[in-house]
């Protein structure tokens, strides 16, 4: 091998790592390391100008082994890299030794004790750096299409902008009708158009595309394979009711079923057949029969003969470079008893209320009564102090608010009253909050510690609050309506995300790579994440994720090949054996068997394969090292820590 | 007088180089595209670059927007022209845009300089730093900050007495007393707005005493004085250089407040006061932080759980509007807030030793003057009106033209991001499209 001339940066940071750690006595403690050529200290390390020097340093010496002390890999690891790259030095030869997150943020009570440990961490990657290898990424082809999973307005908003780049878009829809959670609302804020109205332009947009196909009914149901090569299993379930079909004669057949269940669409507040629309205007404009539901009484097949039951369920394969998920949110269900839901007859949480508002043309009418007042208890699911969702909604201020005064300008003669946690009406949404104030919108707001409190009084429901904005005054409402005003939660069913293995925040929601700078990209290669299942966000919102999403999955495809990361797992023939245990322990199922000669032994996926390292302490043989991270390094660099 | 340049054509303009520019100009040239990215000030990175720490991750700043600048500033399809303002863009038809930069003279060349500081040394004016927002001081021949991109020196030359100091002390020779205005005339096929936002200017609120009193300070201030590159390395108050103990944030300074002209939320100001009052219990462990606020407004991933945290850490949250600030008699720089407080239902003082004021976004509304034969709208606030803001938000009234970032209202980092992925992918269809 040849001789390695190492040149290594210790970084201020600033002063997020100086003002804890010695900088220069850890440059001067391992500037007589072997190999070491060079050594200096640097404000920022990553800056543009810093970088301009690393790159003349690693020119002018003829270095072929580099060192960055500075925060976390998961930071400037690439930084870093490509500064080797634009030295024309191959980029594994580079080195990251972290001691800001592991060092002086970790220790900043104990600045001796810090540096002493900055100098091992440091001559720890100065021994990985001594035996660094020269390495080629693994080239793989990219199939130029991406699976979009959810039709809301996030995964056709995302469809449109991949089609628009030429990209071929598969839209899997796992309801029968596109749209999502969207398709349910009325007027919006801030412009009022309403959800069937957004709907109708996307879909309208969807459909003249040639290069977008649309699944209903159909569910991912399996993935094999990795960025640049996802092949997946598509399950459609037919909907036994033909598109084009007589308008007048399904209406007979709806009429005709006697299956009466709660419509989901209307939040249960009304009922269906088990064949049904959601709306006659919906897309596809095309009636199903719900099996789960169905008694196959046969009425409507004799009344409509477009009907048929003879349809099989289809498994399709499609291929894809990419998956963008938008598999949106679930609106939060209070549990029964909460604020009086499901115990008191007129508490309804804010979805339903606003399927009430689109059902109630002329008065507004709950269960036979006129609604006079009507009281929105905030933050119901969101910001709960105990109870798991610690979060804030984000959307469900401005949206209650907006409700209200939807409510008031079609029934004039409903009062609103707010109880609230604070009002959350962020950027120009407040204008709503002005609106409803100056319309006679009465507001008040709750103690943490003292939530409102409903009860029934044989005619109405009756809100309690002690009010902070009268200084704490008792107050009671009789309310005609109350308003549960629910946050979103993630979906419940998260078969979809643990088939890419997506991983989760702490809310529960798809986590994206870096809340700040990455908000759209995961930790799984290939895989991008738009709207409410990243959190929650309103339409606006979840539009600019969705193209985000859309312009990032494209960059995985666009160029028709992708380089993966060299470092991976090997297996070494002869001292495997073959039982099973690394296959068992990899996270990404990247390992499986296969037949050297008549011996079975294990095989790795390089493209699947992420270097973790899983299979390597499972090996009963030691038949399995990993690529950059070999035996070798790290006991070189085990020795290097453990050295006085 | 200025020289004149013809002839240049790229795919896309993209004016402004803070965070949201830069990220939709690196959209953009990674799909393949050649861009123009206009910046005014004279380093990109906008007032992000500027900032301590961010929320709720409480990254340092400055870590993460490096080598965001730094892939900005190297890429080969990225052509930056820092202290350039855009006078005009006219569209011609679709896909067909003529514009005019006008790049002010550095006075430096910037391949040459090796920003070692020598001219900064010899330079014998000092005038207020706008870059540690006047802080302290800086030189008529300067570095702007030390993580600048471009790192190389500049000459302010309205404040210049022309001495030739920095001329004779430059290792390099690149300081040009000769440079003169260019403007330049390019032609692109699709514009990118990112102009960002102003900081509310706390003078319009003399009830709040700033300028006036030593000891008020804006929250951007503070943020320098908390920011890895801070000037005074140590967080203290600028009247007498106390260390404070008893810190004041004033929140909805300038935002909320239809008595100066803003009557909506700013949507940042809460996160940062919020933010920087963990960093200031780090700091200073003794110190009380109080902050006097309407409603919290922690909407976004991960914000509820830091303003908790902000609560468990010991900073004390009083809801009440402030009414005015007053210096004490007794002449220790101190503050009395006269306040409403609203839990108790009474009007309160309290003393500090220390206030901040959480200053609200503001459009900017240069972009209005850009465009001469096509109207580019704004909104009733003065931001980038978005023609479809439900489901194309970075769609304007000019078909090609797409906003990007704060342009369009105030937002946050990760919004920003959002919004200019958002506006890079209709550019990019836009592109392929048309």
């Amino acid at each position: 091998m040849e001789k390695k001339k190492i040149g290594v940066y210790v970084c201020h940071c600033g002063g997020n790592i100086s003002d804890y750690v010695d900088v220069e006595k850890v440059r001067q403690a391992i500037e007589d390391e072997g190999g070491v050529m060079l050594a200096k200290t640097t404000m920022f390390a990553c800056s543009d100008s810093n970088q301009k020097d690393m790159v003349e340093d690693i020119k002018n010496n003829n270095l072929n082994g580099i060192v960055v002390a500075s925060c976390s890999p998961k930071l400037h690891l690439t930084t870093f890299r490509n500064v080797s790259e634009r030295a024309d030095l191959n980029k594994y030869n580079y080195v990251h030794a972290n001691i800001r997150e592991q060092v002086s943020w970790a220790h900043s009570d104990d600045k001796t004790g810090a540096t002493e440990k900055a100098i091992h961490i440091v001559k720890a990657a100065i021994a990985k750096a001594r035996l660094s290898e020269s390495l080629v990424p693994n080239k793989i082809m990219a199939e130029k299409a991406v699976a979009v999973i959810g039709s809301g307005v996030a995964g056709m908003k995302a469809a449109i902008a991949l089609s628009d780049k030429d990209c071929p878009v598969f839209l899997i829809e796992r309801e029968f009708f596109i749209g999502g959670r969207v398709s349910q609302w009325g007027a919006m804020f801030t412009t009022n158009e309403t959800g069937k109205e957004v709907v109708t332009r996307l879909y309208n947009d969807l459909v003249k595309r040639s290069n977008v196909t649309i699944f209903t009914g159909a569910e991912v149901v399996s993935n094999v394979g990795s960025i640049g090569d996802f092949k997946l299993k598509v399950k459609i379930t037919p909907r036994y009711v033909k598109e084009k079909c007589d308008q007048g004669k399904l209406q007979l057949a709806m009429d005709a079923c006697p299956v009466v269940v709660p419509d989901e669409f209307n939040f249960n507040i009304t009922n269906r057949k088990a064949i049904y629309h959601n709306f006659p205007s919906e897309y596809p404009q095309a009636a199903v029969i719900d099996m789960k539901n169905c008694t196959r009484c046969g009425k409507c097949e004799t009344l409509c003969d477009n009907i048929d039951f003879s349809l099989k369920e289809e498994i399709l394969d499609i291929q894809v470079g990419s998956v963008l998920m938008a598999t949106g949110f679930d609106p939060y269900t209070p549990h029964d008893g909460e604020f009086g839901y499901n115990e008191i007859g007129n508490v309804v949480t804010l979805p339903q209320f606003k399927r009430i508002i689109e059902l109630n043309d002329k008065d507004l009418m709950f269960k036979g009564t006129k609604v006079k007042n009507i009281a929105y208890i905030y933050c119901v699911g969101s910001r709960q102090p105990e109870g798991g969702n610690t979060y804030c909604s984000r959307y469900c201020c401005t949206s209650a608010i907006h409700a209200s005064l939807l409510v008031k300008k079609k029934y004039p003669s409903v009062y609103n009253y707010h109880f609230t946690r604070g009002i959350r009406t962020y950027g120009k949404q407040e204008s709503l909050y002005y609106d409803s104030s100056a319309q006679g919108d009465i507001y008040l707001q709750a103690y943490e510690d003292a939530l409102p409190e409903v009860s029934w009084n044989g005619k109405k429901s009756i809100v309690k609050i002690n009010d902070i904005l009268t200084g704490g005054r008792e107050m009671k409402v009789e309310a005609d309506l109350v308003v549960l005003v629910t946050g979103m939660v993630p979906r419940a069913d998260n078969s979809v995300g643990t088939l890419f293995k997506l991983p989760k925040g702490r809310d529960k929601f798809f986590n994206e790579i870096h809340m700040k700078l990455r908000p759209v990209e995961t930790f799984i290669d290939g895989v991008t994440i738009a709207g409410a299942c990243q959190g929650p966000k309103n339409i606006m919102e979840s539009a600019n994720s969705a193209l985000s999403a859309a312009t990032k999955s494209y960059s995985y495809v666009s160029k028709g090949e992708l380089e993966t990361e060299p470092i991976v797992a090997v297996v070494d023939p002869v001292l495997c054996t073959w039982c099973g245990a690394c296959a068992k322990a990899c996270p990404f199922d990247a390992i499986s068997m296969t037949k050297d000669g008549t011996k079975a032994i294990a095989l790795i996926n390089n493209s699947v394969c992420k270097g973790c390292g899983m299979c390597l302490p499972v090996c009963p043989k030691d038949a399995i090292d990993l690529i950059a991270f070999s035996n070798n390094e790290i006991e070189s660099m085990i020795d290097a820590l453990a050295h006085d | 007088m200025s020289i004149l340049q013809k002839n240049i054509s790229f795919d896309a303009l993209v004016v402004g180089g803070g965070i949201a520019g830069g990220e939709a100009a690196l959209n953009l040239a990674t799909t393949g595209f050649k861009v123009l990215l206009v910046e005014k000030e004279l380093s990109i990175g906008g007032k992000m670059i500027m900032l301590s720490k961010v929320f709720p991750t409480l990254d340092c700043a400055a870590c993460i927007t490096t080598p965001k600048v730094s892939e900005i500033s190297r890429h080969p399809n990225i052509t930056i022209y820092t202290s350039s303002e855009v006078s005009n863009i006219d569209k011609i038809a679709e896909n067909n845009f003529e514009a005019t930069i006008i790049r002010k003279p550095r006075y430096v060349v910037i391949e040459d300089c090796t920003a070692c500081q020598l001219c900064e040394q010899a330079c014998p004016v000092s005038v207020p730093d706008q870059y540690q927002y006047n802080l302290v001081g800086r030189k008529a021949a300067f570095i702007p900050f030390s993580i600048a991109s471009p790192k190389a020196a500049a000459i302010d030359i309205d404040n210049c007495i022309l001495c030739g100091a920095c001329e004779k002390v430059c290792p390099t020779n690149c300081i040009d007393f000769t440079q003169e205005t260019e403007e330049i005339q390019i032609s692109v096929k699709t514009v990118i707005l990112a102009t960002g936002f102003k900081l509310f200017d706390p003078l319009l609120m003399p009830r709040y005493g700033y300028g006036l009193f030593k000891n008020v300070i804006t929250s951007m201030q503070m943020e320098r004085e908390l920011a890895p590159t801070r000037p005074f390395n140590t967080v203290l108050r600028p009247g007498d250089g106390k260390v404070p103990d008893k810190i004041a944030y004033v929140l909805c300074t300038g935002s909320r407040d239809a008595s100066i002209g803003n009557p909506i939320c700013s949507q940042i100001c809460c996160m940062y006061s919020i933010k920087q009052s963990q960093l200031l219990m780090g700091a200073l462990p003794m110190a009380d932080v109080t902050i006097y606020y309407l409603n919290i407004r922690s909407f976004g991933k991960g914000f509820e759980e830091f303003y908790q945290q902000a609560k468990g850490m010991g900073v004390n949250f009083v809801k009440g509007k402030i009414g005015k600030i007053r210096e004490t008699e007794n002449g220790n720089g101190n503050l009395i807030l006269r306040y409403e407080n609203i839990n108790e239902g009474i009007v309160k003082e309290a003393e500090h030793d220390m206030v901040i004021l959480s200053v609200g976004v503001l459009p900017n509304q240069d972009a209005s003057n850009f465009f001469k034969k096509e109207e580019l709208k704004l909104d009733s606030y003065k931001f980038i009106y978005q023609a479809d803001s439900l489901i194309s938000p970075a769609r304007t009234s000019i078909d090609g033209v797409f906003v990007a970032g704060t342009a369009s209202g105030p937002m946050d980092i990760p919004d920003s991001i959002l919004s200019a992925g958002s506006a890079s992918s209709e550019a990019i269809s836009y592109l392929i499209q048309k």
